[in-house]
């Protein structure tokens, strides 16, 4: 096959002419496109970065080895390296044969194998430009303008859907960092992280016991090796011959099946089989993952499974989303510090601690403080956090939202130059909730009343900080009811309080207790009674929840 | 020798190439031994990386002699 290989900075060619052989019946071609999004974010481009006389040699052997199996007439092969902007071509590939089909099942497997062998990273993506961050400093004309602008902005009131469809499309996810596996608990991944060998490496028993060629019929055996769990010995075993080997020990070539000891009698350096189980023992190298399959998928949040899956994989240094800067002020005159008795019309302060607790679940930096009632005056108190409040990605307010007096939540947020998308939704228990918008930065004003403050943590504040680190946002899942619900008729959706007391649980397929990406998946134990050897779907059982 | 760090272990190593001092060939495990003594920061890598001489991907039996240009190939990421 005649084979031209190309690596280069420029632009590749938008019309690229077959070889003039005469012999081809096909030319099929292939171009990889940079999309203009990467981990969720728009990106302006990639940069490619290449070993380009190993990768120019390893695109020939690929090539030439598939083409044995496809004979082809001609390959030809252009790569980009350096900045490549999104929308060119990144890869051209075409093949001339005399046939489409082998040309195309060449093309695929060559595509397939490049991605694994060929010397050429995405070294990294360069992110669109983004708008200049709010500040503080604006002027009141500027604030007044954006007043108005919020106004024009459509209705002030949103339904539940509506407002969380508003808060997704408003939310930018942060460019991506990359942190040690020790910092990356509850991050995101933004990247997804592929298998760089096969998992298992190597054919491993699942039993103790003893390695047989498969075939071999016999029933005695000289034991001439022996292999525990952490050994690597290879040995092409011969007919008549066993090696005692461990649970999870590499076996030492291909072939075999495993006797469990518990089925051999044993005299010296002999066994004799006395039963052979119709199943060989072995977990076959590559059986959970082979080498270049995803592992993580990108926009999974990061669990102790999940992290104990990427140490296995070699991933050290993941891309992740980065720890969040969160501001949190609560409001109201009426409220009091912990150690005080409340006075009539006096409660204590029990929102700070379940906004600071209900954001553990996102890494992030937390800053609280509280700012005295009037517009003026917590104007003038949360002046002197303006660094925190700029550098914050969430601002929170509590309190001081429903329509009274003495609000000043909305004109606040929008003193410190977030632009109001909405200021109410028809749900209860939360109905004046207030988002605002200041660039890659998003506020909300939360109702002071501490359910209506946890409900709108979940709907509202989750979906954000879901989209700021670039995970999937909170969705409403399918449940039924175990005892009925009355008195719920309200003009408003409810979000009604419950508590979930009963699970589906999807057992995992699992074939031994060195499977990790069995439990990365797993958030659940299924206690399986002793010598139960099945379980109906249906079937009520016990569980313990893990891995959350 | 010479020994090549390409993508993320430029990082890593903080350079693109690195010359060592090799008397006797070197099999994969001595090679690693020497450059985790030089740069640390690669153990973090090491399950990770294929190692290559003279533009083939190495084997477990492969020996690096002195006039042999080795290179360190993170997981690819072409296409």
């Amino acid at each position: 096959m005649e084979i031209t290989v190309q690596l280069t900075n420029a632009p590749i060619a938008e019309k690229i002419p077959p070889p003039a052989s005469g012999l081809a019946g096909a030319w099929t071609e292939f171009r990889g496109l940079v999309r203009g999004e990467e981990n969720g974010g728009p990106i302006f481009a990639l940069e490619y970065e290449a070993y380009p006389e190993m990768a120019e040699r390893e695109i020939r052997r690929l090539l030439a080895e598939i083409s044995v199996k496809h004979p082809c007439l001609a390959a030809k092969v252009i790569h980009r390296v350096g900045v490549v902007p999104a929308g060119e071509t990144a890869i051209y590939i075409g093949v001339a044969a005399k046939h489409r089909g082998v040309a195309f099942a060449l093309l695929a497997e060559f595509m397939d194998r490049l991605k694994q062998d060929v010397p050429i990273w995405k070294r990294r993506a360069l992110p669109v430009v983004q708008p200049e961050r709010g500040s503080m400093s604006r002027s009141a004309s500027e604030s007044q303008r954006h007043i108005e602008i919020a106004a024009g902005h459509g209705p002030a009131l949103r339904s539940l859907d509506e407002a969380v469809a508003e808060i997704c499309s408003r939310c930018q996810p942060m460019p991506p960092v990359r942190v040690s596996l020790e910092e990356a608990f509850g991050r995101v991944l933004c990247e997804t992280v592929c298998a760089p060998e096969d998992l298992p490496s190597c054919d491993r028993s699942t039993r103790d016991g003893y390695a047989i060629l498969e075939s071999d019929p016999a029933e005695n055996y000289q034991v001439v090796d022996m292999i525990h769990a952490a050994d690597w010995k290879l040995r092409q075993l011969q007919p008549g011959e066993a090696v005692r080997v461990a649970t999870g020990a590499a076996l030492p070539c291909g072939g075999l099946r495993v006797v469990m000891q518990e089925h051999v009698e044993r005299s010296g350096g002999k066994i004799k089989i006395i039963k052979r189980e119709s199943v060989p023992n072995i977990r076959k190298r590559g059986e959970d993952v082979k080498a270049g399959e995803p592992l993580v998928q990108a926009r999974a949040r990061l669990d102790a499974g999940k992290l104990a899956l990427l140490a296995s994989a070699g991933c050290a240094q993941p891309l992740v989303s980065p720890r969040l800067r969160v501001v949190h002020f609560t409001t109201g005159d009426e409220i009091i510090p912990l150690a005080q008795t409340p006075q009539p019309g006096q409660v204590r302060d029990s929102n700070s601690i379940l906004i600071r607790s209900l954001l553990q679940r996102w890494p992030c930096e937390v800053f609280q403080a509280h700012l005295p009632e009037g517009f003026q005056l917590a104007k003038a108190e949360s002046g002197k956090w303006k660094a925190e409040i700029e550098r914050a990605e969430l601002v929170l307010v509590s309190g001081g939202a429903s329509v009274g007096e003495k609000d000043f939540t909305r004109p606040l947020l929008e003193w410190l130059g977030f632009e109001t998308a909405f200021s109410q939704v028809n749900v209860r228990p939360g109905k004046p909730l207030i988002f605002g918008v200041s660039g890659n930065r998003v506020a909300f004003g939360l109702p002071g009343n501490p359910l209506a403050h946890f409900v709108c943590f979940q709907f509202a504040v989750a979906t954000a900080l879901a989209k700021l680190t670039g995970e999937a946002p909170p969705k409403f899942l399918l449940g039924r009811l175990t005892t009925a619900l009355t008195d719920a008729a309200c003009p408003r959706d409810t979000l009604w309080p419950a508590r979930l007391e009963l699970a589906e649980l999807r057992p995992l397929p699992w074939a031994s207790s060195g499977d990790v990406t069995c439990f990365a998946a797993a958030n659940a134990l299924i206690r399986v009674p002793a010598n139960c050897d099945s379980l109906a779907a249906g079937a009520a059982v016990d569980f313990l929840p893990a891995n959350f | 020798m010479r020994v090549l760090f390409f993508a993320q272990l430029k990082d890593a190593t903080g350079c693109d190439s690195v010359e060592l001092a090799v008397a006797a060939p070197l099999s994969l495990e001595q090679l690693w031994a020497e450059l985790l003594e030089k740069f640390p920061a690669l153990a973090a890598h090491r399950a990770s990386v294929r190692l290559a001489r003279n533009l083939e991907y190495a084997g477990p039996q492969t020996l690096f002699n002195h006039d042999d240009e080795a290179a360190l190939i993170p997981p690819v990421s072409g296409g």
